[in-house]
């Protein structure tokens, strides 16, 4: 658990950041808590010869409404994603993500840029960050480049940045009408990550459903949209045959994982009974 | 672990068999793999920088063409050995006509060692998938860059 | 005059300096100069090593040192002490030379100025492997046709034992049924939170050795080290601060800790070595590892006949200190708290390519009553009759104590009956199996689960121990009347300072906080055996007791003698001594101990001083026991388990300090839990251990566990004077069968009598599933 040596440089700004990924290139990874990146150094998986810290970076961390946007710089803690009250008024999906996530420690240092960077494929926000429909604003030197959820997730630890680009900012769009929304997730025993992790985002009006974004972590490679869930429930109401017919897509066309805690039958079984259950704590919450 | 499935890809069987046991051709297709040189009769010396994402490995690997039956049948083995460990797969590799295109039914046999294996549990089978994904993508490529070539010429 | 603290559940002193981070361990031991060691172990399950070259390890700078097998040949062997008829003892050395025999085989080990270099180094060694062919279940590994491991024996059998008592085969034959059932007992990873350590100083001049090591019996292994490195016993200190917990596994000698003392004694540089949590996993010992078949017999009544259990016994592929031993226990407690006629149990020891099993919590013996109670449920559940009935009907009653098994043991004491109906009326299980038929009826999975259990504790006579079963204690009041306690029984997280602390401080009629309970320090504590098999307190803390009344009978003959008065006459209560001879007359512990020290005045022939030492040895074992109820509700969509209700009541004999007790109980249970459900040590088909971190290996946390109900009931035990029994393991013997059962219980309706731990959700689900498609 020794990892191999490295330089460690504290950014004092977002553009020395920038400045300095643009100077070491590959031999550098960003430190934004470092909750996967650590604990990879130490086994030697992951050897960066710079790690460039985001921490002391303070404009990197806030939680705000924005051009009718809810937006959250990569530098937030779970902690204060989970104990927000902005957020907890507009977008109670992000705080309940956050409760679920890791335990105090991870929480406390950990961070939502980090993580969803990161991309674990059974990491927690990337279920809410696709279920919310969510941007993510990367910057460089050559400026901001706004990603949009459903491309940001290209494979298992791998997303759409860029060599040079960090993750800045995430952005919620702001929601119209009622909406209904909930994180359940199946706890691995051993490491708390997602075995299944769903999060769904509803809105609905009239007894119609509006709109539904249901992001799936935990079940394949990468976090997912499942569509065919969310094409069944939209201009439906939303009752209990609805939501049960709909979540049985929940794994619809995509590979699905297979571990020690999990085979893939049983993992497509919790996807549907736990998207099942998300859908009627959030429609519940529409009320 | 196992892994299988068939791949599909458009290309007429002869000429599929032997761009799989083209060492070029290999070199190109087998993720990450960054030299190959003969050692001997279908059996090459080859780098490979794999992994994924950012948790990357280099291994010094051996890789071997056996039981070679053309233009429908044969093994490819690959070992190797790196700081995370050591990687050992085995695919036997069946080809059929599906038309004008190739059918590949492969079916194998992963094995990883040392740290990948202690701490790589929860990834290694959707890795091994990915890479296998990845190696057909490459010589679906590969088949379409060669159709186009004689075309051009 | 302070107040009495036995039996009261006062708040453990360890805890301020654990809890505010002040506590020593090893590592916590900074030394000047201090060299750091690394392992290169083996990341292979089996494989020849046709060479290893260090030469780019050695260069690279900061590096002091490189040693491989060669280089440490004459370390000698890590030892084995249980000794049974024609083991075969493979020659397990502190590194590997020809062979490496499983995954995490310690190959070389870099010395260096600074961890990072030692760990750089350790990359740069190249080992050309050979790989062959593994042997890992020891059911398979035991045929005839498996790769062997060890080729001088040409088999991997280590052993074959049989024991019992009573005519077996006629037990069976004269059984109404005879019922047979396959089970496992997988391995386990005990994992200490502390992970192992050692600090070893040479001092050239004086020639004298001191090792820091995180153990559970610090003078066992400063003699067994002695003898690795071929050196006085008197010339090494063995020094244990404060034990992160061990479980059972640091009650062992492992390479590592003789490895550093010996590389100290050739750089004359202290070095340091400490595990990681990868290592742990790969190189400490892991506990269970049986594969077994019960036969059990028994009348249409539910009335035993007789029980045999043939067993494969997963023994890694070296033996540690008692890994050939440990499955001896589990024929030992084979009759459980039941009147069973005849009894056999037949082990089979073998060798796999696989870390060392050895001594985990319980050791043997959770085994033992996991193997009586699923045969107990299977009984029951053939007959159609209450679990319940079926354990009452096959109880010894309370007057048959001494119990004699049909394995040779006599139980102590005992209320089997008491502490079940403690714990029916706790539960309410009349009304909880009323509440399982309107269960089953709305198509809901709940199982109800009873497990009785006796255990075997206080180890032990040393008639039936491999080096000794008795303990030690010197106590002494110091001249300002403060007392010490020098106990041979070092703990790793027991309490023992104040239990210790709380049989003094009540003995000698002073506070708890003026006694200090010293252990752990070989060259200030006489020789003692250690803690483990629960014997703590009732082997350990019955010397302190016993030092304190030869301490108090010197110190009443002082009394006399102050007070002018006949000894005969003297008493001590409350701290004071009185004579019946003088009333009005009295003189405190603290003068006379004042008295002994400056003797000025004493009785003639009387030697100054007040203190006094026993070495306890116990005449029998304890046999602590209890009855766990599991209450469970299984979801049939998922297979998850949700857990209604869990009671337990122990009887671990008098209670010294209850919270301790609770403790123990609460932290057994859970580890329970852990062997229930999640936990388990997987390697692959290629002996590759893929439960490499906690990230795959499964404890318990907090969120996981229900609310515990506990009880007791309190039998004491007639084989020492504090009438204690020992509560160490006892949850992780009673709990697992209890959750196991109720498991089972709810998924009677598929049919399920039996299932193999761990019970994951994904196991019921598939039963469900399968059973409910099947329906269809």
């Amino acid at each position: 658990m020794i990892p191999a040596s490295f330089d460690y440089i504290a950014a004092k700004s977002l553009d020395e950041a920038i400045s300095l990924l643009a100077t070491h290139k590959d031999d550098a990874k960003i430190l934004a808590g470092g909750h996967s990146l650590l604990p990879a150094m130490k086994l030697r998986l992951m050897q960066p010869k710079v790690l460039i810290d985001l921490g002391r970076i303070k404009e990197l961390s806030y939680i705000k409404e924005e051009a009718g946007q809810l937006r959250i710089g990569a530098m937030t803690t779970h902690f204060q994603v989970e104990t927000s009250d902005l957020l907890r008024r507009v977008c109670p999906l992000l705080p309940e993500t956050a409760t679920q996530l890791g335990d105090m420690q991870v929480r406390n240092k950990g961070t939502i840029g980090g993580s969803v960077a990161h991309s674990d494929p059974a990491a927690d926000w990337p279920a809410a960050i696709l279920a919310l429909d969510a941007e993510i604003v990367a910057t460089s030197a050559r400026g901001d480049r706004v990603i949009k959820a459903t491309s940001f997730f290209v494979e298992m630890l791998t997303t759409a940045l860029e060599p040079g680009e960090i993750l800045r900012e995430i952005r919620i769009p702001g929601g119209k009408g009622k909406s209904g929304q909930a994180y359940v997730k199946v706890r691995h025993p051993a490491s708390g990550f997602a075995v299944v992790g769903v999060a769904v985002n509803l809105a609905a009006d009239g007894g119609k459903c509006q709109s539904a974004g249901v992001g799936i972590t935990g079940v394949s490679p990468k976090a997912y949209r499942a569509a065919n869930v969310e094409s069944g429930l939209k201009g439906n109401a939303l009752d209990a045959k609805t939501l049960s017919a709909a979540a049985a897509h929940a794994a619809d066309g995509v590979d699905i994982n297979s571990d020690l805690y999990a085979s893939a039958e049983y993992r497509k079984q919790l996807a549907t009974v736990y998207t099942r259950r998300a859908l009627e704590i959030a429609a519940s919450r529409l009320k | 672990m196992k892994i299988e499935g068939t791949q599909k890809i458009d290309a007429p069987r002869a000429l599929m068999f032997a761009a799989l046991i083209d060492p070029a051709v290999l070199q190109k297709c087998i993720p990450g793999c960054e030299q190959m040189e003969k050692t001997g009769e279908n059996q090459y010396s080859a780098k490979l920088t794999a992994g994924v994402g950012p948790v990357k490995g280099v291994f010094n690997a051996t890789v071997s063409l056996e039981d070679i039956i053309a233009p429908e049948h044969y093994k490819l083995v690959v070992e190797g050995k790196g700081q995370p460990g050591f990687v050992k797969g085995s695919g036997e590799l069946n080809l059929t006509d599906a038309g004008s295109a190739t059918d590949i039914q492969y079916t194998g046999e992963v094995n990883v060692g040392g740290l990948i294996a202690s701490v790589g549990q929860r990834m290694i089978q959707a890795t091994a998938n990915m890479l296998a994904g990845r190696f057909f993508k490459s010589l679906e490529s590969e088949m379409k860059a060669q159709a186009k070539l004689p075309a051009d010429s | 005059m302070a107040e009495k603290t036995v039996g009261k559940p006062i708040k453990r002193t360890e805890d301020p300096r654990l809890i505010q981070g002040l506590a020593h361990y090893v590592d916590d031991i900074r030394l000047p100069d201090t060299l750091h060691a690394v392992f290169l172990r083996s990341i292979y399950a089996h494989a020849r090593i046709k060479s290893i070259d260090t030469t780019a390890a050695q260069k690279l700078p900061g590096v002091v040192a490189v040693y491989t097998g060669k280089d440490v040949a004459k370390i000698g062997p890590v030892p084995c002490a249980a000794a049974l008829p024609d083991l075969k003892v493979p020659d397990h050395r502190a590194l590997a030379s020809t062979k490496v025999y499983f995954v995490g085989h310690p190959v070389a080990v870099v010395v260096a100025e600074s961890k990072s270099a030692a760990r750089d180094a350790v990359d740069l060694i190249e080992v050309d492997y050979q790989e062959l062919p593994v042997a890992l279940d020891e059911e398979k590994a035991a045929d005839a046709k498996s790769p062997v491991i060890h080729e001088q024996f040409g088999t991997n059998v280590a052993y074959k034992l049989t024991a019992g008592e009573g005519d077996i085969e006629a037990a069976l034959k004269s059984a109404d049924q005879v019922i047979k059932q396959r089970i496992l007992h997988k391995r386990l990873a005990p994992i200490a939170m502390e992970t192992r350590g050692v600090l070893a100083r040479y001092y050239p001049g004086e020639q004298e050795l001191t090792l820091w090591t995180s153990t559970q019996i610090p003078h066992l292994c400063r003699t067994q080290v002695a003898i690795m490195l071929g050196m006085p016993e008197n010339k090494l200190r063995l020094i244990t601060p404060e034990v992160g917990g061990g479980f059972g596994s640091k009650l062992n000698v492992y390479a590592e800790e003789a490895l550093m003392g010996w590389i100290s004694m050739q750089l004359n540089r202290p070095v340091k070595w400490i595990e990681g949590r990868r290592e742990n996993m790969q190189a400490t010992i892991h506990g269970r590892g049986q594969t077994g078949y019960i036969e059990i017999g028994f009348k249409k009544d539910g009335t035993l006949t007789g029980l045999r259990y043939n067993v494969f016994a997963d023994m890694g592929s070296y033996f540690q200190l008692l890994t050939p031993a440990i499955p001896t226990l589990t024929g030992l407690m084979l009759s459980g708290c039941y009147k069973i006629p005849a009894i056999q149990i037949n082990v089979t020891g073998v060798f796999t390519n696989k870390m060392s099993t050895d001594a985990y919590r319980g050791a043997g013996r959770p085994e033992a009553t996991y193997v009586v109670e699923r045969a107990l449920d299977l009984v029951a559940a053939e007959l159609k009759k209450d679990p319940v009935e079926v354990r009452r009907k096959n109880f010894p009653q309370p007057n048959e104590f001494p119990f004699k098994t049909a394995t040779g043991l006599f139980y102590d004491s005992g209320n089997y009956q008491g502490a079940l109906d403690k714990a029916l009326k706790m539960a309410d299980y009349t009304k909880l199996r009323q509440d399982q038929q309107t269960a089953r009826k709305e198509g809901r999975l709940m199982g109800i689960g009873v497990s009785t259990y006796v255990e075997i504790c206080a180890l032990g006579p040393s008639a039936a121990m491999p080096a000794g079963g008795w303990e030690s204690a010197t106590v002494r009041v110091e001249p300002t009347g403060k007392v010490t306690v020098l106990t041979g029984a070092s703990p790793h997280g027991q309490g023992e300072e104040t239990s210790f602390a709380q049989i003094a401080a009540d003995e000698l009629g002073v506070g708890v906080n003026d006694v200090t309970v010293i252990h752990g320090d070989t060259a200030i504590v006489q020789y003692g055996i250690g803690t483990f098999g629960s014997r703590g307190l009732a082997v350990g803390g019955t010397a302190v007791y016993l030092a304190i009344q030869k301490l108090k009978d010197k110190a009443g003959k002082i009394a006399a003698h102050l007070l002018q008065v006949d000894a005969s006459t003297i008493s001590f209560a409350e701290g004071k001594f009185t004579s019946s001879a003088a009333a009005g007359k009295q003189i405190t512990i603290q003068e006379v101990t004042l008295a002994a020290h400056v003797a000025k005045s004493l009785p003639e022939d009387m030697e100054p001083g007040l203190a006094a030492t026993s070495f306890f040895e116990p005449k029998n074992f304890t046999f602590p026991f209890g009855t766990h109820i599991a209450v469970v509700e299984i979801n049939k969509e998922t297979g998850e388990i949700d857990f209604q209700r869990y009671v337990a009541v122990d009887d671990c004999g008098k209670q010294i300090n209850p919270m301790l007790v609770e403790g123990q109980i609460h932290g057994g249970i859970v580890q329970s839990m852990g062997q229930a459900l999640y936990e388990e040590v997987v390697y692959d088909d290629q002996g590759q251990l893929i439960t490499g971190t906690l990230m795959d290996y499964a404890l318990p946390k907090a969120i996981m566990i229900p609310h515990l109900e506990l009880g007791s009931t309190e039998t004491p035990s007639p084989v020492n004077p504090l009438g204690a029994k020992g509560v160490g393991e006892a949850g992780t013997i009673g709990a697992t069968p209890a959750i196991v059962s109720a498991i089972v219980d709810a998924l009677a309706p598929y049919g399920v009598r039996h299932l193999d731990m761990p019970l994951k959700p994904e196991v019921l689900w598939q039963i469900i599933n399968k059973k409910s498609a099947g329906a269809a």
